[in-house]
């Protein structure tokens, strides 16, 4: 057999073989996303091959729905920065050290990972809320008043740092694990303290992960559904409720598919700059082999 | 100074950062699943008592009640299926992905991660408008697609790795003796390979049957697995129902790891996250 026919015929295979998922993949998510763009640009009772930007206009035009965009965007940005803060130190703490605290840590961060999320909300709403045992703690303690903890923006932030910090903390690990001890050693032999050695070697070093950290935390809680669904308040709530409520209680299903595709754009910002970071990544790693 | 010690340079300080890091960690991940705990044995639990009287009486409330009994058998039915259908499609494809050259390849395995790129509720709205349309809305497939959804990144990218991680010249040295490409695949890439895929599986069914709001969009009202109907006991019931419940449903995932904590530790759960 020639070396071109066997080329050929290897990629054929190949292509045959992946063909299934892709399949799945086209159906799951590629059709639903261009058929919901197509339902929005569509006016609401028009015919004919008419596009506009009405149903757009009128998500946009009301003022709650306004307020929903820029409390999900307000509420994803702080919860990713705070997973962030504590997820570094504690990625950095686990790479670089060995006591016994690390491999207790080590085993007690994951344990979020395998919580499913309805069940980590409810979990958080009974240590939090008003009367549980945070609260009881506190007054036990001497506290007579203490902030509201959960069905507000507050709870939403706790519950998300709870259930993200496995993710990031895995992530982060990843790309740290990847780091030479002697590019850092060199680093503190030239007398570098530690915070130098953090920004002007490791986090250039790690930058790759460190992007598809924030990336996919902004992405995963924008998208969120159930965390603010059982720990958030009434209004505003995140727009994974809102389209929700619009879909299955109001049957909005325009509406609904709008913000969707809203929350796409949004989104789609943020993922050119995670696809671009991973494809940077697995060209290095084709060079490498 | 040297050593990966370096991080904390100062060694009183790196204890006490270390102790005080660890028990507010602790605190934090631990307290409220040990709150749910004790809600799960708990008669009631009257403000502010540190500890509430204990019953079992909930338990039997939970355990003969219909729904809960429906929604188990749609769980362990519908989780499996998608399991097993997403392992038979996306198994041979990372073998591709990791194994043969064919046009497109990088970007095709790339596009799996498109599913993480959508904003997941937004995705789910989406579906839900296509199969509103597909008369696939409250029915068993329905339901079983979106797990599979949520199933394809683990099934691809862990496996791939396995494949990518394995000596090709075990593959060649069978070949040489005679043995023909199913062969070899069967009795000596698919017995190394093994452990990473029973890792995705596991991943795979813990992802599906973990799915929540897109079954819940999608198989509401006569398709309700274990965590839709969490929905409904958390936001109507007494709080000691939703921590019953929430035991039960932990159950199955934390047998798992328990059986295949073995295949965990070699490293195969971070050789997925590194992509």
């Amino acid at each position: 057999m020639d070396r071109a026919h066997r080329g050929w015929k290897q990629g054929a295979l190949g292509l045959a073989l992946v063909l299934p998922p892709l399949l799945v993949l086209v159906f799951l998510i590629v059709v639903p996303a261009i058929s919901a763009i197509v339902t929005t640009l569509t006016p609401p009772g028009g015919s004919g091959p008419t596009t506009s930007f009405v149903n757009y206009a009128e998500v946009l035009a009301t003022r709650m729905l306004r307020a929903d965009i820029g409390f999900t965007v307000t509420v994803t940005l702080v919860s990713v920065a705070v997973v962030f803060l504590l997820s570094y130190p504690l990625a950095l703490y686990l790479r670089f050290t060995r006591t016994r605290a690390t491999a207790i840590l080590g085993v007690l961060f994951i344990v979020p990972l395998f919580v499913p999320v309805v069940i980590a909300s409810f979990a958080m709403i009974t240590f939090l809320v008003n009367h549980g045992l945070v609260s009881t703690i506190l007054y036990r303690l001497g506290f007579e008043r203490f902030p509201r903890l959960v069905y507000n923006a507050t709870g939403i932030v706790i519950t998300q740092v709870w259930v993200n910090i496995p993710f990031a903390v895995l992530i982060l690990g990843a790309g740290l694990q990847a780091i030479d001890d002697s590019l850092v050693d060199a680093a503190r032999d030239v007398g570098a303290g530690s915070l130098r050695t953090f920004f002007s070697v490791i986090l250039p070093l790690n930058i790759t992960s460190t992007m598809i950290t924030l990336t996919l935390q902004f992405i995963g809680i924008f998208g969120s559904f159930t965390i603010p669904y059982l720990v958030g308040g009434n209004a505003p709530q995140m727009l994974g409720v809102t389209m929700t409520d619009y879909l299955t209680q109001y049957l909005r299903r325009t509406e609904s598919a709008t913000l969707a595709v809203i929350a796409f754009m949004i989104a789609a910002v943020v993922g050119v700059i995670y696809v671009l970071s991973v494809s940077r990544r697995e060209r290095g790693e084709r060079v490498v082999r | 100074m040297s050593g990966p010690g370096w991080f904390w340079a100062v060694g009183a300080l790196r204890r006490v950062v270390g102790l005080g890091a660890l028990l507010a960690l602790g605190a934090f991940i631990l307290g409220p699943l040990a709150t749910l705990l004790v809600w799960a044995f708990a008669g009631t639990w009257l403000f502010p008592n540190l500890l509430p009287e204990f019953s079992l009486r909930w338990w039997t409330y939970v355990l003969t009640n219909a729904d809960v009994g429906k929604a188990i058998r749609m769980s362990f039915f519908s989780a499996p299926v998608a399991t097993l259908l997403s392992a038979v499609i996306c198994i041979p494809a990372a073998y591709a992905f990791a194994r043969l050259e064919f046009p497109g390849r990088r970007g095709l395995l790339l596009s799996f991660l498109s599913a993480n790129a959508f904003p997941k509720i937004g995705l789910y709205v989406s579906i839900a408008t296509l199969f509103y349309r597909l008369d696939l809305m409250d029915t068993f497939l329905g339901v079983v697609l979106i797990q599979v959804v949520n199933t394809l990144l683990f099934m691809i990218w862990i496996p791939t790795g396995t494949f990518r991680g394995i000596n090709r010249n075990l593959e060649e040295a069978a070949r040489d003796a005679g043995a023909g490409p199913l062969r070899t695949f069967f009795q000596i890439t698919l017995p190394i390979a093994l452990p990473g895929l029973i890792v995705a599986a596991l991943f795979a069914f813990i992802a599906a049957f973990d799915e929540a709001q897109g079954t819940l969009i999608v198989g509401t009202p006569n398709h309700v697995t274990m965590p839709v109907l969490m929905y409904a006991l958390v936001l109507g019931y007494p709080q000691p129902v939703g921590a019953v419940f929430s035991v039960l449903l932990s159950l199955p995932s934390v047998i798992l790891l328990l059986v295949t904590q073995r295949y965990l530790r070699a490293g195969y759960l971070a050789a997925g996250y590194s992509l």
